[in-house]
């Protein structure tokens, strides 16, 4: 069943067609609102943003990808979040320890330094201004086109365009271009 | 998507380190049981009482959740306890095989899960499809697949085009049992691949990242529906790269080095 047609039934009051949408989803809408700094309520921020979204699928417009429009759903559910909180939104990551352990099938000390630098990318996103850092996830992380970012963020293309540069700029200034 | 343009070093090294972050989720089933739960609930008991209660009255104004009244209060619900932390899990974990001695790691990358065993794993003697493949005029996949479909221009005009599984995969034909996949699969692996000795071998298309699988190998399609693995056929030596957020795979060229000038003519 695609999008369309779960859409279709859905709209019919089918709720087990709109399970296949949420679990097709799910992933992607638990990501999407962890980075955007739902952080531990990341879960139910989700769980909110499906229901929410079930009761505006009427005011989905047929001719439009789901993706982006659901991911605006959470992307504004995890902002209500923020702001109730009355903080700057977390993104908290964390390196793992695989990066170098085993057989990794480049060579260990390649592996080391590629590991570092990718702590200190990681780290260098974190510190970015929140809008610079929203649009580099978006585009980078989430893997987002600029249309769909700029409809997730429900800012003008324009905007994305120069947040996603000036977060490149900075983050080309703290870390570096390229891989050593 | 036109306004986007080729990604350069560090564009391509951030797409790539997103892949590598791992937030913690629930089944998607779970997820999808406890919405539709709370929506069971919220429904009125009525038969016919309309299933979406409330729609705006500006359809092109999308939704705007924040300012809308709230019908039922938050019910926030907990399925597991999770650590206030995203993971990076770096490419290639460690994993657990359980009963089956045969993955030793499973590394994902540009939509692909590539199990790795310590022995050359049982060739696939079947062949199958992917789920809903059917030809498509060459130049005409533009309004079949959800994203841009490229081609390889150091090949010319590919001799046969199919699209599968609703827009995800789009496959190019050549002679000489050449073909290029590509597909849209950040999040979810699309495929998986069964390796054993030789192991892949890192390559780079362009500022790309990319791996070389040296030898004929079990490939396989993951549902995307619930993740089942579905075998597909034997695969030949393949490159698999992750280029501007897209995944693709080219199967068929004769060495590692062929493939990566062939890879790099993608437009």
């Amino acid at each position: 069943m695609d999008d369309d047609e779960a859409i279709t039934r859905a709209l019919g009051g089918d709720l087990a067609a709109y399970e296949v949408l949420v679990a097709r989803y799910s992933a992607l809408a638990h990501r999407t609102a962890a980075m955007l700094g739902a952080g531990d309520e990341t879960e139910d921020v989700v769980q909110e943003a499906f229901v929410k979204a079930f009761r505006h699928l009427a005011s989905f417009r047929r001719d439009a990808p789901f993706r982006p429009w659901l991911l605006r759903i959470v992307a504004n559910e995890t902002h209500n979040l923020t702001r109730s909180r009355g903080r700057r939104s977390e993104l908290v990551l964390r390196l793992g320890s695989a990066a170098s352990d085993g057989r990794a099938p480049d060579d260990p000390e390649r592996a080391a330094l590629a590991g570092d630098r990718r702590s200190r990318l990681l780290a260098a996103v974190r510190r970015l201004p929140e809008r610079e850092r929203q649009a580099v996830i978006c585009r980078y992380f989430l893997q987002l086109s600029e249309a769909e970012t700029a409809q997730v963020l429900d800012w003008p293309v324009g905007t994305v365009k120069s947040s996603t540069h000036r977060g490149l700029a900075r983050l080309r200034e703290e870390v570096g271009d390229e891989l050593g | 998507m036109s306004s986007d343009e080729p990604f350069d070093g560090l564009e391509a090294e951030l797409t790539a380190l997103g892949d590598l972050v791992d937030v913690p989720t629930p089944p998607p089933p779970d997820v999808a049981a406890a919405v539709r739960a709370r929506l069971a609930s919220d429904l009125p008991a009525s038969a016919d009482a309309p299933a979406v209660p409330e729609a705006p009255a500006d359809p092109a104004q999308g939704p705007d959740p924040a300012h809308r009244p709230q019908p039922a209060p938050r019910r926030r619900r907990r399925w597991t306890i999770v650590a206030a932390v995203l993971a990076v899990v770096i490419a290639i974990t460690a994993a657990t095989p359980q009963g089956r001695a045969a993955v030793a790691r499973i590394l994902r990358f540009a939509g692909i899960e590539l199990q790795l065993g310590d022995a050359p794993p049982a060739p696939v003697i079947t062949t199958a499809p992917l789920p809903g493949e059917h030809s498509v005029p060459p130049g005409e996949t533009a309004g079949q697949a959800g994203f841009p479909v490229k081609t390889l221009s150091a090949l010319g005009p590919a001799q046969h085009v199919t699209v599968a599984d609703g827009g995800r995969v789009v496959s190019m034909f050549w002679t000489d049992d050449i073909r290029l996949d590509q597909f849209d699969g950040g999040i979810d692996p699309v495929f998986f691949k069964r390796l054993g000795p030789p192991m892949p071998d890192y390559a780079k298309v362009g500022p790309y990242a990319a791996w070389w699988l040296p030898g004929t190998h079990p490939l396989g399609y993951i549902s995307r529906q619930d993740g089942t693995q579905v075998p597909l056929r034997q695969a030949g030596p393949t490159l698999i790269w992750q280029q501007s957020g897209l995944n693709y795979r080219l199967e068929g060229m004769a060495s590692k080095e062929e493939a990566i000038r062939v890879a790099g003519s993608l437009r």
